[in-house]
């Protein structure tokens, strides 16, 4: 963790063979907790059941030292999509996933806890009492995905206006902007048609370097 | 030179404590206040001189760059991460360029790493002389703006320079950094990385502001009434604050030692001699205090680096159409208000499917109703100033 992004860079070809050196302690808070650990790109990610997802976080806490709250937010595993691209494979089973990083202070040890909520009515208990910071992540969640969270004292709208209908960051929450007038998105590669002249010879150019 | 504190205490609670009855009333501050710098509301319940169950209503700002940047490629996000702390834009985009990076699994030239890591500290230095600008003014001393200001300035001079762009610079590519304002593929046999008089002017700079944080220091450390409003005011205990997220400086001086630059290796910080401030009452002089120091120590860093600068290139090999390979990182960076922190997901496509912004405003206010609990009305601007936060950085 300590090494410069460079260094960093080179061993992780051999990842194959030598494990990254936050592995063991990876595996002992997914042991504690009754979870399962995988670490990519640095990134330390231990899924529990969603039924112990308070008891998890408080051993974490308690036992590990990751005092940090960092954030909690969640991702919506959909086929159906109404923005962006969809996912390549279709999925069996939809889901939200949610997430919590937390962190200690003083080695920088992270760990971001992961947990599948049920894709059409999406509830897990609250962690208010575990990491204070998290009522106004989990009234972010609330409010952009439709969790609910058992035991939060107020799950009223944070960045929404009142009254306001649907939950944003689904998959299938249409984005108006671009519904009314087509926007040049990720998915043009080409340039705008009043640049492909300019572009064509910029092209060319830069080969050109490149050989 | 101090003053008294038990007796400032003293006299604070007994021109409150006379038995006079005045009714409950509702305050509303905001959301056009100078002192909430942007579009905060709070809502109080205030008793006689006392402010109770402060409520924070935000989202004014929310502009949804969450959802934003799930329509977008990825060189296209960073012109949006740009705007999400406006007061330090350029470093919004350095964890979510090393986030695509780290799953490209791509090299980046130390060059343009270093070039990074200078013009990141010179964002910080713009944030906190911002600070170090308007916070005295919310307690009402005028002339450390203009001192203040005019550093930053020069600052942003140097960042303007090399970016072209002094709020919005957009300048980190996957893999590298593009090329100074000014040259391009055009000129590409004269291609400049860095304006041609950017390292003398970077340390007579540097030297500048270290000159100017020794004025702010004689002009506001001095002040009898800055140090009354804000010795012993918000204070906020460490355990309250890791819970609540609190971090950066306003962690720092409520004493817990940690800076991401010294534990994340998204820059090449271990290269270089800086220290973590902290103080330890965690008060709201402390928090300017830290802020202060900061200065100074990124002046060190930038100078260091100056000297230290490798040649070579300064943009990795990376295919025209950029596509991530699937995978999740979460990528966090010392940003000058705290942890700023992108959880990528990426589908193998030309934008994320899903990305989070951990910014560090958001979690450094959500702790304005613990610490606004019982307080002075007059207090609750000083410690929303000085916990620092922008609202763009609020409400993403």
């Amino acid at each position: 963790m300590t090494s410069s992004q460079p260094e960093a860079e080179a061993p992780e070809q051999e990842t194959a063979e030598a494990p990254h050196p936050l592995t063991e302690f990876a595996n002992s808070v997914a042991e504690a907790v009754g979870g399962e650990a995988t670490i990519a790109f640095d990134t330390i990610k231990v899924s529990v059941p969603a039924e112990r997802w308070v008891q998890a976080l408080t051993t974490a806490r308690d036992e590990f030292g990751l005092v940090l709250f960092s954030f909690l937010s969640a991702i919506d595993w959909s086929n159906e999509t109404a923005v962006g691209e969809p996912l390549e494979e279709p999925l069996e089973e939809e889901f939200i996933e949610l997430l919590c990083t937390v962190s200690d202070v003083s080695e920088g040890k992270r760990v971001t806890f992961s947990t599948r909520l049920d894709h059409d009515n999406p509830e897990v208990y609250t962690l208010i009492d575990v990491y204070a910071g998290a009522n106004w992540h989990e009234r972010e969640a609330h409010e952009m995905f439709g969790i609910r969270f058992i035991g939060h004292p107020d799950l009223s709208h944070l960045y929404l206006p009142e009254g306001f209908l649907g939950n944003p960051l689904r998959k299938t929450f249409p984005l108006l902007a671009r519904e009314v007038k087509p926007w040049p998105g990720k998915v043009d590669v080409e340039g705008m048609p009043s640049e492909e002249a300019e572009e064509g010879a910029e092209e060319a150019e830069s080969e050109e370097e490149e050989a | 030179m101090t003053l008294d504190q038990d007796l400032v205490r003293h006299l604070s609670e007994v021109s409150v404590s006379v038995e006079l009855q005045t009714p409950e009333m509702t305050l509303n501050i905001g959301p056009q206040h100078p002192s909430t710098h942007g579009v905060l509301r709070l809502v109080a319940r205030v008793d006689g001189e006392r402010a109770y169950d402060v409520r924070p209503v935000i989202g004014y700002m929310h502009r949804g760059y969450e959802k934003l940047a799930e329509v977008r490629n990825y060189p296209q996000i960073t012109t949006i991460v740009n705007r999400i702390d406006w007061v330090a834009g350029y470093a919004n985009e350095i964890p979510f360029i090393t986030a695509a990076e780290k799953l490209m699994e791509l090299e980046v030239p130390p060059r343009a790493l270093w070039i990074r890591l200078i013009l990141t500290e010179m964002a910080r230095m713009a944030s906190h002389l911002i600070f170090m600008a308007s916070y005295p003014l919310e307690l009402g001393a005028q002339t450390p703006l203009f001192f203040a200001l005019r550093e930053r300035e020069r600052v942003l001079d140097l960042l303007e320079g090399v970016t072209g762009g002094r709020f919005h610079p957009n300048f980190n590519r996957i893999g590298g950094v593009k090329p100074a304002y000014g040259s391009g593929s055009k000129t590409r046999k004269l291609v400049q990385d860095l304006p041609k008089t950017f390292y003398e002017e970077t340390r007579r700079a540097m030297d500048e502001v270290l000159h100017a944080c020794d004025q702010l220091e004689d002009l506001v450390a001095g002040n009898e009434i800055i140090l009354a409003r804000t010795k012993g005011i918000g204070v906020l205990p460490p355990e309250v604050a890791v819970a609540y997220g609190v971090t950066g400086p306003n962690l720092r001086a409520s004493g817990v030692p940690f800076d991401l630059r010294k534990v994340e290796n998204y820059l090449p910080y271990d290269q270089f001699d800086f220290q973590v401030i902290t103080t330890q009452n965690g008060d709201c002089w402390d928090r300017w205090w830290c802020r202060l120091q900061e200065i100074r120590e990124s002046a060190k860093i930038v100078q260091q680096a100056i000297d230290s600068i490798p040649s070579g290139p300064i943009q990795a090999k990376v295919p025209k159409v950029i596509k991530v390979p699937k995978g999740e990182t979460y990528v966090r960076a010392e940003n000058p208000k705290g942890e700023m922190g992108y959880y990528l997901v990426s589908e193998g496509g030309q934008g994320p499917y899903r990305l989070k912004i951990r910014s560090a405003s958001f979690s450094n206010i959500s702790v304005l109703p613990w610490i606004l609990e019982g307080v002075l009305v007059p207090d609750i601007i000083a410690i929303m100033g000085s916990l620092d936060f922008v609202l763009g950085d609020v409400d993403r």
